[in-house]
This record gives C-alpha cells, sequence and structure tokens, in this order.
C-alpha cells in the first residue's frame, strides 16, 4: 500500500442552500489511480473539484471540512491557490485547448510560474510534456498550428500535456474520456496508466468498465455521502454494501 | 373622400368576417359535410377578398390621379392661349389654377385662367365620381367570387396563409426597394456633379470651399468659372477632419468601453451587473443633440479656458471637444458589445486556465481577450463606422471651416457636417455645390459599408468559432 497523499476530513460542500457533499472522509494513496463512481449529481465532480479549490470560482459554493495533501491544510484562507494549482493539476470532462497553438497551449503553464526562462527550456519542458502525454509523435512537425485544430482525444491529451507541463503532484481528472470514441478512450487509459508511475491520479468516471480497467483504488458516492471504498477488486467483486452491489450491477443510476 | 371610402370598406369588411364564418358554419351543417377549413378562415378569406384589391386599387389611383390631372390642366390652359416657357413656369401656373379652385388665390384671374379653373373643377369631379364608382365595382365584384367560393367549400387555410405569404412578401419588398431608391438617388446625383467635377479632383483635392460654386447651371459653366471651381470640391480635408475626430472618438472610448465591458463580463457580481448595465446603456439613449449642445456649450469652452491658463490658442469649437463627447458617447456600444463577446467565451477555457494556476487577470489577458479578439475588434469597428456617420455632435461642436489640420486645438470639419451645411438654407438644386452633398453621402455610404462589412464579418466569424 502506498503512503496517504491526499486525506479528507469531514468535508461538506454547499451550493447555496443546497448541501452537495456529506462528511466525506476519504484517503487517496499516492502514484495511485483513485476511481470515483455513482450516478449523475452524487457529488464526485464537488469532491474532486475542492482538491484544487476550483469551486472557489463558483460564488455560490461554500465548503467546510479539511482537505490535507502531504499534511498540509488546502482549505486555508491563506493558502496561495496558484501554487495548490501548481501541485494539483486537473483534465476536464470537454477538452478545452486554448484557442491558441499548440506550443502555446502547453507553455502557458511554465510561463505562468516563471518556469523556463529561456526559449531551449520552454522547447524541452514543451517536448516532455507532450511525449509524457503521448501526443509528441503527431504533433512534433506541427507545434504552431491551433490546438484546437485537433481531433477530440489528441485534444484530450493535449489538455493533459498541458496539466503535466507545470509538473504536478496531482492530476484530477473529471470524466475525460466522455467526449471521446473508444480508441481515444483506449489511448488515454493506457496513458494513465503510465502515467501513475509518476503521479497521483484522481479520476472520475461514469463507466464501470474505465474504473476497473484504470484504477487501483474506487469510491462509489451517492446523494453526496461517501457509500464505500476500497479496493478496485474488492469493490467491483464482492462489495460491502448493498447499494455500491446495486449500482455496479446496473440496478439503478 | 379617401377616408370615407377607407372607412366604408373597413366596416364591409369586417361585417363580412362573421357572415362568412357563420356561412359556412350553417352550409356545413345543411350538407352535412366536413368544412376545408375552420368557418373563422372563411371569415378571414372574405375579409382579405374584399378589402385588399379595393386598397390596393384606391393607392394606384390617389398616386396617378394628380398627374394625370395636371397634365391635362396644363394642356387646357395651354388651349386657352396660357403661355408658358419651361416645365417651371407651367408648374406655377397649374398652382394658381389649383388655388383658385380652393379659392386661396388672391391675384388678378383672368380669362384664361378662370376658364382653366373651371375645368380643374370638372376634372376633379369626374376623377372622384369614376374613382368612387370603380371601387364600388371592385368590391362587389371581390365579394361576389370569394363568396361563390366559399359556398363550393373551397380551402380556404391554404389560400389565406397565401394571402398571407403574399402581403409579407410585398412589405420586405418595400423595404428593399427604398434602399435602392436611396442608394440610386445618391448615385445619380453624384454623378451629374462627378460630370462637372472631375472624380480625381474630387478625391484628391485639399481645399474645400463649395460656396464658391454659386454658379446657377452646372450645364452653363463657362471655362473661366470652371477653372474656379475645380479646385473648391477637394475631398481630403474633409475625410482628414473626420477620421481625426473619429480617432480621437475611439481613444476615448476604445480603452474605457473595453475595460469597462471586461470589469462587467468578469469581475461584477451579479448585483452590481444589474444596477450598471442599465445605467451605461441609458448612455446610448440619450439623443445626439443632447451630446452636441453638451460638447459645444460646456467642454469646448472648458477646453479654451483651459488653454488659455497655459497660454495656448484653442479654438471654442475644438476637434478635442466633438472628438472627446463622441468619444463618451460611443462607449456603452464598444462597451456592451464586448461584454457579450467575452460573456460568450466557453467557461471550461477559464477553468482550464484557473486550472493550472493561472490568476483571473492573467486568464483574462491571455485566454479570454486572445478568444474574444475577433469579436472585440468587430465591435471597434461598429463603433468607428458610427462615430464616422455622426452628425449632430460635430455640427455643434467641430466647426465649420474645412482646415486641413492635424492639431485638435484648432476646428475642423467633417464630411457629415459639410452635407449638412450645404443643404441647410434655400438650394439651387442643379448646382454643383448641392449635387456634391450627394458625392459625400456616397462617399461615406461606401466607407461604412465597407467597414460594417468587415465588422461583421469577423464577428461572425468569431460565433461560428464557439457555437
Amino acid at each position: 500500500m502506498n503512503n496517504v497523499k491526499i486525506k479528507s476530513k469531514n468535508l461538506n460542500v454547499y451550493y447555496g442552500e443546497k448541501q452537495a457533499l456529506f462528511d466525506v472522509n476519504l484517503d487517496l494513496n499516492e502514484k495511485e489511480v483513485t476511481a470515483l463512481i455513482g450516478p449523475s449529481g452524487c457529488g464526485k465532480s464537488t469532491f474532486i473539484r475542492c482538491i484544487n479549490r476550483m469551486n472557489d470560482v463558483i460564488d455560490i459554493c461554500k465548503v467546510s471540512g479539511n482537505i490535507e495533501i502531504d499534511g498540509v491544510e488546502i482549505n486555508d484562507k491563506n493558502l496561495d491557490v496558484v501554487s495548490l494549482r501548481e501541485r494539483v493539476g486537473m483534465v476536464f470532462q470537454k477538452p478545452n485547448p486554448f484557442p491558441k497553438s499548440i506550443y502555446d497551449n502547453i507553455s502557458y503553464g511554465p510561463k505562468i510560474h516563471g518556469k523556463g526562462e529561456t526559449k531551449s527550456e520552454l522547447d524541452e519542458i514543451v517536448e516532455n510534456s507532450l511525449k509524457k502525454a503521448a501526443l509528441w509523435e503527431e504533433v512534433k512537425d506541427r507545434l504552431d498550428e491551433p490546438g484546437t485544430g485537433l481531433s477530440g482525444g489528441q485534444q484530450q491529451r493535449l489538455c493533459i500535456a498541458r496539466a503535466i507541463s507545470v509538473n504536478p503532484e496531482v492530476i484530477l481528472m473529471d470524466e475525460p474520456c466522455s467526449a471521446l470514441d473508444p480508441i481515444a478512450t483506449a489511448k488515454i487509459e493506457e496513458l494513465i496508466d503510465e502515467l501513475k508511475k509518476t503521479y497521483t491520479i484522481v479520476i472520475v468516471t461514469h463507466s464501470m468498465a474505465q474504473a476497473v480497467r484504470v484504477s487501483q483504488k474506487t469510491g462509489f458516492f451517492h446523494l453526496g455521502k461517501l457509500i464505500e471504498v476500497g479496493k478496485t477488486e474488492k469493490i467491483f467483486k464482492n462489495p460491502d454494501n448493498k447499494m455500491t452491489q446495486d449500482y455496479i450491477t446496473g440496478r439503478f443510476g | 373622400m379617401n377616408f370615407v371610402l377607407i372607412f366604408l370598406i373597413t366596416i364591409f369588411s369586417l361585417s363580412l368576417f362573421f357572415y362568412g364564418r357563420s356561412k359556412t358554419k350553417s352550409i356545413a351543417i345543411e350538407k352535412n359535410i366536413k368544412l376545408n377549413a375552420l368557418p373563422k378562415f372563411y371569415g378571414y378569406y372574405l375579409v382579405l377578398w374584399c378589402s385588399i384589391p379595393s386598397l390596393v386599387f384606391l393607392l394606384i389611383w390617389s398616386l396617378f390621379e394628380p398627374v394625370i390631372i395636371k397634365s391635362i390642366i396644363i394642356e387646357t390652359a395651354a388651349n386657352q392661349g396660357a403661355i408658358f416657357n419651361d416645365k417651371n413656369e407651367a408648374n406655377l401656373i397649374y398652382e394658381k389654377i389649383k388655388a383658385i379652385h380652393l379659392g386661396t388665390y388672391f391675384g388678378d384671374i383672368d380669362s384664361i385662367l378662370r376658364e382653366s379653373a373651371l375645368a380643374y373643377a370638372k376634372f376633379i369631379n369626374l376623377f372622384t365620381n369614376s374613382k368612387v364608382v370603380l371601387i364600388f365595382a371592385i368590391v362587389i365584384a371581390s365579394v361576389i367570387y370569394s363568396l361563390k367560393k366559399i359556398n363550393k367549400n373551397n380551402k380556404a387555410r391554404d389560400d389565406v396563409e397565401i394571402i398571407l405569404k403574399g402581403l409579407l412578401f410585398v412589405s420586405s419588398l418595400i423595404a428593399i426597394l427604398t434602399t435602392l431608391g436611396i442608394i440610386f438617388s445618391l448615385l445619380f446625383e453624384s454623378i451629374k456633379f462627378f460630370s462637372v467635377i472631375n472624380i480625381f479632383d474630387y478625391l484628391f483635392g485639399t481645399n474645400w470651399s463649395p460656396q464658391r460654386a454659386f454658379v446657377r447651371d452646372a450645364s452653363s459653366i463657362t471655362a473661366a468659372e470652371f477653372e474656379e471651381l475645380k479646385d473648391a470640391f477637394g475631398f481630403i480635408p474633409l475625410i482628414a477632419g473626420t477620421t481625426f475626430i473619429a480617432f480621437i472618438a475611439m481613444l476615448v472610448a476604445v480603452p474605457i468601453g473595453l475595460f469597462s465591458g471586461i470589469y462587467m463580463a468578469e469581475y461584477a457580481s451579479l448585483k452590481i451587473r444589474r444596477i450598471s448595465k442599465p445605467i451605461i446603456e441609458i448612455l446610448a439613449g440619450i439623443p445626439t443633440v443632447v451630446y452636441g449642445f453638451f460638447a459645444a456649450l460646456t467642454v469646448g469652452p472648458f477646453f479654451r479656458q483651459i488653454g488659455e491658463n497655459f497660454g495656448l490658442t484653442v479654438s471654442s469649437e475644438s476637434a478635442l471637444a466633438a472628438g472627446l463627447i463622441m468619444g463618451i458617447m460611443i462607449i456603452p456600444y464598444v462597451s456592451s458589445l464586448s461584454d457579450d463577446v467575452i460573456n460568450s467565451v466557453p467557461q471550461s477555457l477559464r477553468d482550464g486556465s484557473y486550472a493550472i494556476g493561472a490568476t483571473k487577470s492573467e486568464t483574462i489577458k491571455k485566454v479570454v481577450i486572445p478568444a474574444a479578439l475577433p469579436g472585440i475588434i468587430g465591435s471597434i469597428l461598429l463603433a468607428v463606422s458610427r462615430a464616422i456617420g455622426e452628425t449632430m455632435i460635430v455640427v455643434m461642436a467641430a466647426g465649420l471651416a474645412a482646415n486641413l489640420t492635424i492639431n485638435p486645438l484648432e476646428s475642423t470639419t467633417t464630411i457629415t457636417t459639410q452635407i449638412v451645411m450645404i443643404l441647410v438654407g434655400d438650394q439651387e438644386f442643379d448646382s454643383p455645390k448641392t449635387q456634391s452633398a450627394f458625392a459625400l453621402g456616397l462617399t461615406l455610404f461606401i466607407a461604412t459599408l465597407i467597414l460594417n462589412y468587415i465588422a461583421q464579418r469577423a464577428v461572425k466569424k468569431y460565433r461560428e468559432k464557439y457555437d
């Protein structure tokens, strides 16, 4: 068992009057893929958006409770969000490359964080990130073309490359394959498998099969509560909870 | 008379509606058949048939009646022995005859005029009577035709649809034809102007003083007069003044408008937005003439006062004052258009930028604005075309003399101001001076057309990218 990287304690999230998460206690292990499953609106995305404080962007969202990364509380108002997000990258449901060139899409993050002062350093970061995202071979001859001109699967890998360009410790993925076809999905899953050697990965997914394929640990959410969490194998073969059983066998959700 | 006719036709059509509706209902019951449309459609059908042909006839008749009567009367007067040398004198005599008929003529009435006036009365009577008879005939004929149709249970719904479609088509046709008419009248008058003044003298001349062209008739210009005229219509000072003032206006409007648009779209809370957006839009609702006297009476003298304090000579009608106020007028256009454009940049792009650790201002500067740029440029171009077409502010605040200058403290003039100046007061329609207004109008029209086209292309291209 790897060390615990992220630890949430009694995490509650409210959108205005509505409570979206109820007392979530969840440990995420280092250099491992944790999958979060559950029906739509159950709070999985809300949970991962707490880990890089993306909920700050939403005015009406209030978060209480604790999240620690390497033992450091990140819900602290004094915490520097910029450096938190440098450590915790995120990939979204729909590929969202910036309307810039492929090169600029990747170099955007390093430039913001003052990495890669010289052109050659930047070039190296861009090349490494694209290689890690398994996209380098496909785009190395057209780095100055717009990122929006790539195919959906390539765009998503570009977004992954963008996330790893600042060398984060954690990568959050919010249904990264839901807008992609099966072949592009397979490529991304392969990539996730590779990336977990370096990064701690949290993936939200609607596909049970995907959770089984890519994750070592799975958490099942329902109506804002974490119902059950454990080794992926156990969750899918022999869950303790009746609700988890019903969900993974497709009886609701 | 016409109003009485229209009133009668309306009343009659309305009663036909109720008649048609109940009639078809009873037919359906009597013969036990299924109607091809709801009874009310038969009512509409009768109304449309009763009113449209007669009203169209009335319209056409009213357009042509005065023209025909006039030519008949002028001919009668000529036969009576009236003498006139050209069209204008003929028109004068016709107006006299009309005035005698109406009892508002107070000059001497000779026998020719008296006879003609009697003839005029006779023709008016004849035309009115035949108009009434013809209209009744048309109404009766079309009502008989449509009643026959509904008795046969026609497909009234489809027929009504066709007629309504026709009405809508005619409306849009009128809109298009009017536009074309305006363009062609601009074009023809401009051609007349350019037949006197060489188009290159106009486009590249640096001296604008149309008041020199007091020549009465363009066709009777002597060689000496022509030499005098040749360099009176130089377009350069006007376009220079126009672009200069528009430039000053954009210097004011673009930064303030753009920044306030960014603030509205990205920073303002819902509450602030709800209050301040309408306030900014009120700026767009202020009549330009109000801006105009604000510029002329407050800002212009204020600048002159300040200039004097610094030992500068500032004209009280300065390009600076006009441009500044025009810029303020344009702020809401730039602001609300760029607000819309920025708002339609997808949230996912912002999320992507935040997620990698960018701050709000970095995100706006490096992601949102570049994404919205084509739309922003489009909105700025629309604002420019508004600035060069703006009239009232510059008429009141920019001055009339066509100075070729780049000193914002001096007075300068614009295309629109000169058009106003040329056309105010009594005009000789044949003189190059008057015709030059049309040439200016045409030039301005082409310039704004090109700007609007480019702007709309830019905005459209931007929309396609994110829809």
